[in-house]
């Protein structure tokens, strides 16, 4: 820290004062986003902060003017939050920043016009920001992680505070992402309903209005939950949603969205080209995208090991381990091109005996009534037509189209 | 000793958490419903006194006082005085009735009930079981298991309820340790076996006692993962902390089924890499790759060959969806020129023949003899439908070796 003597402390305080008065009464958002963006670390947040380390009285400055004292609360919060933030006391910055955003927000909603949006998305990003910062504090102390909770439910009554007819409206999207993000840290991931209720079905919402950016983010989330769920079709449309509007030159959130959207599309038999995966860095995919071109079940076991721990954290490995019919389905395939070239007339007729020696080739030894469960499977979910002659030991495969491609549909349950 | 008292962050977490935990918990006493997602949450954190507003306002500043939790001071199964008020009031469980005598009972015999409304104002100490007592009073609960004097429905509910009372004063006690994590497990097996038992008993309230019993197993269970999180050392895994975590993975095998809790993709990635490579949650994330396959050979032989009994118990619902998956499945693709040998299939489905045939009738299908005299299932028959008894179990071959 700085050595700062009292009378440029004396100094800082009162600019920094001066300039959060003007920019409420000049309704300067960017300034104002300026002077709270704590965790930016911005060299005049920290000599502010060193300042009011050194001064340690700021109070009184407050007092000291009718025009400051107005806002005497508020500041008093702030000063302590970036106080203690820059000490590196985490817990005591949170808490001191919840109180000044509650203030913040009662004042932010007797002002009329939304001009403060943009600083109140800061005060809510802050407000997260500083939780994780706490809670990881506290972690580490053997204490009980709680801030980011809290700041949940304060995000929550700031949504609550834009749910309304006026033009402060369109800050619920940012709010709303604010919220998922703080809960999906949290895993509390059931508690993104609510909100997502109220921003798909409330009336005074309309889903266009939204600043592109929120959209993304919004969908990229929501679309994510739809993957936790397994319903493919509708995490397709919202994950491709984000990933054309997103900025193409967020290369960053482009690969964060592919992770996700790469194993839906392999679930609708729609494989990405090698090009893409390598543009992207997303090394763990080539593997499995191999195996499902292959019919390779033995590729496909060894890339799900090999990246278990990832997959897991993830939350894609049991989508990616549900590709494992399709890739039998390849398999099968491979098998029957392989017959049709040695004996045409014979091609549609699968020998059970056959595959089980494909899949030996695959060091997987399976008897032949597993082999006989898996082409019933393959048949019933439609991924093979034709039927099973159990006598006969025999699969006889359709004339026409015996793989059916899944063309966007996911395999059925 | 090892009581969970670190720091003194218990005020603030509680309150905080009795605000956020208001959606994910309807019942006042055990860890909340959601407290399987949050694998940091402490012991303390569990949303005791919901309904206490005093409790609320006194703790609204700061992370100061460590607020004490009650010490138990009764020393029977019952307190006294709730002893003696059902006695007077006649409201003794068959159990507790002293020679059959509708209001009489003792010591030896009453059992507290469980208390839904339950404020700190009104819990005196000397109503409130201590470890030791909550422990010999488990004990001589699960003994009642083997009563042969009365249906089990009957047991099942006293037990049901008594036992709700032991976790009841085991929160506000704010007990988690190892021998509570025990007395957890233990009435956990209760839930589990009940789940089992409960499947061969008859009457009309059987259907919501099971439902209410899945409820319970669902909350012991989750306030049992609290206790383990709250105590973990580093990497570490408790003796039995692998096979009751695998019984998460079984209950929510089938996302359909209406059980509390997250889907199985989120629940995975809070799972330490000790539990990950456990042998127990290894076998059931095998189980639910057969089963979303429809695998239902080797689901069945499988678990006929390495599931524990407890797993097997919560298994037995999905044991018989895929058996009536394969009586689908194999009416659907076979030839109709070649019908099916029952022979092959009990031994596929791990089932004796004739239960077989059952099946196959449950399922509205038609078996007949072929021309060898062995029975087989004629293919492409149009009157599939899936059997109507949810209930109804069939052995599984091979399951024998477990002793029980």
């Amino acid at each position: 820290m700085a050595y700062v003597s009292m009378g440029e402390a004396h100094r800082r305080i009162t600019e920094y004062l001066n300039r959060f008065c003007d920019a409420v009464s000049y309704q300067d958002s960017s300034t104002l986003c300026r002077l709270l963006s704590f965790s930016s670390n911005s060299p005049p947040l920290l000599s502010l902060a060193d300042a009011l380390n050194v001064f340690q009285d700021s109070s009184s400055l407050i007092r000291q003017s009718d025009r400051f004292s107005e806002y005497g609360e508020i500041l008093a919060h702030v000063f302590r939050s970036l106080q203690s933030y820059r000490v590196g006391n985490l817990v005591e910055a949170y808490l001191a920043f919840e109180k000044f955003a509650n203030a913040f927000v009662q004042e932010f909603r007797n002002w009329e016009s939304a001009w403060a949006l943009e600083a109140l998305y800061v005060v809510c990003y802050e407000i997260r920001v500083l939780a994780e910062k706490a809670d990881k504090d506290l972690t580490s102390n053997g204490k009980s992680p709680e801030k980011l909770k809290a700041a949940g439910s304060l995000l929550m009554k700031v949504f609550g505070v834009l749910a309304g007819k006026g033009p402060k409206r369109v800050g619920a999207l940012y709010v709303t992402c604010q919220l998922f993000k703080t809960y999906f840290k949290l895993g509390t991931v059931n508690l993104c309903r609510s909100v997502i209720r109220s921003i798909e079905t409330a009336r005074i919402f309309d889903f266009e209005e939204f600043p592109r950016r929120d959209k993304v983010t919004y969908m990229y989330y929501t679309g994510r939950l739809e993957v936790f769920n397994e319903n493919f079709p509708a995490a397709d449309t919202k994950l491709s949603y984000a990933l054309q509007n997103c900025n193409p030159k967020r290369e960053r959130n482009i690969r964060m969205i592919l992770k996700y959207l790469v194993p839906v599309k392999l679930s609708l038999g729609i494989i990405p080209k090698d090009e893409l995966l390598r543009n992207y860095n997303l090394h763990e995919y080539t593997k499995i995208v191999q195996a499902l071109r292959k019919g390779d079940l033995r590729l496909l076991r060894h890339a799900l090991q090999e990246h278990e721990d990832r997959f897991l954290r993830s939350g894609v490995y049991l989508v990616l381990e549900k590709l494992e019919l399709q890739v039998y389905q390849r398999l099968m395939k491979k098998i029957y091109i392989n017959q049709k070239l040695s004996d045409p007339a014979r091609a549609h007729q699968l020998k059970l005996e056959g595959i089980a020696k494909a899949l030996r080739w695959l060091d997987m030894d399976m008897d032949l009534d597993e082999v006989e469960c898996i082409m019933t499977i393959l048949i019933y979910k439609n991924l093979v037509k034709g039927y099973l002659a159990h006598k006969s030991k025999v699969v006889v495969l359709s004339k026409q189209d015996p793989f059916p491609k899944l063309n966007g549909k996911p395999v059925s349950s | 000793m090892n009581r969970r008292n670190r720091g003194s962050s218990s005020s603030t977490s509680r309150v905080s958490n009795t605000y956020g935990n208001r959606q994910t918990s309807d019942n006042p006493r055990t860890g909340s419903g959601g407290g399987a997602n949050d694998s940091f949450r402490r012991r303390s954190d569990a949303p005791l006194k919901r309904n206490n507003d005093e409790d609320e306002s006194n703790n609204k500043e700061g992370d100061s006082a460590d607020v004490s939790f009650i010490v138990g001071t009764c020393s029977s199964m019952c307190p006294e005085r709730e002893r003696v008020t059902r006695e007077r009031l006649r409201d003794l469980a068959v159990f507790e009735r002293l020679y059959g005598n509708p209001s009489k009972s003792s010591t030896d015999l009453a059992v507290k009930k469980f208390c839904r409304t339950l404020s700190a104002a009104d819990v005196q100490a000397s109503d409130v079981r201590p470890l030791p007592v909550l422990e010999e009073t488990l004990k001589y609960l699960l003994s009642l298991l083997d009563s042969k004097e009365h249906p089990f429905e009957a047991v099942h509910d006293f037990i049901f309820d008594r036992t709700r009372s032991i976790r009841q004063d085991l929160s506000i006690q704010n007990l988690a340790n190892e021998r509570v994590i025990y007395l957890y497990e233990e009435m956990v097996k209760f839930h589990v076996i009940s789940h089992k038992r409960l499947q061969s008993c008859s009457g009309t309230s059987i259907s919501s006692m099971h439902h209410l019993n899945m409820e319970q197993l669902a909350k012991t269970l989750t306030s049992l993962y609290n206790i383990y999180d709250a105590n973990r050392k580093p990497d570490y895994i408790y003796e039995n902390e692998a096979e009751f975590r695998s019984l998460y993975v079984l209950l929510h095998l089938n996302p359909s089924s209406g059980v509390m809790g997250e889907p199985l993709s989120l629940w995975f990635r809070k799972l330490t890499f000790a539990l990950v490579k456990s042998k127990e949650i290894c076998f059931v994330r095998n189980l639910l790759r057969l089963y979303r396959m429809g695998n239902y050979k080797n689901f069945l032989s499988r678990t006929a060959s390495e599931a524990t009994y407890l797993q097997y118990c919560i298994s037995e619902p999905h044991i018989r969806e895929m058996r009536s998956v394969a009586v689908q499945y194999i009416n659907n693709v076979c030839y109709k020129l070649q019908p099916y040998p029952l022979l092959r299939l009990s031994q596929n489905l791990m089932m004796k023949e004739l239960d077989v045939e059952s099946l196959c009738h449950e399922c509205g299908l038609e078996t007949c003899t072929d021309p060898d005299g062995f029975t087989v299932l004629p293919a492409k028959q149009s009157t599939f439908r899936n059997p109507e008894d949810k209930f109804k179990v069939y052995d599984l071959i091979g399951i024998e070796r477990i002793e029980r």
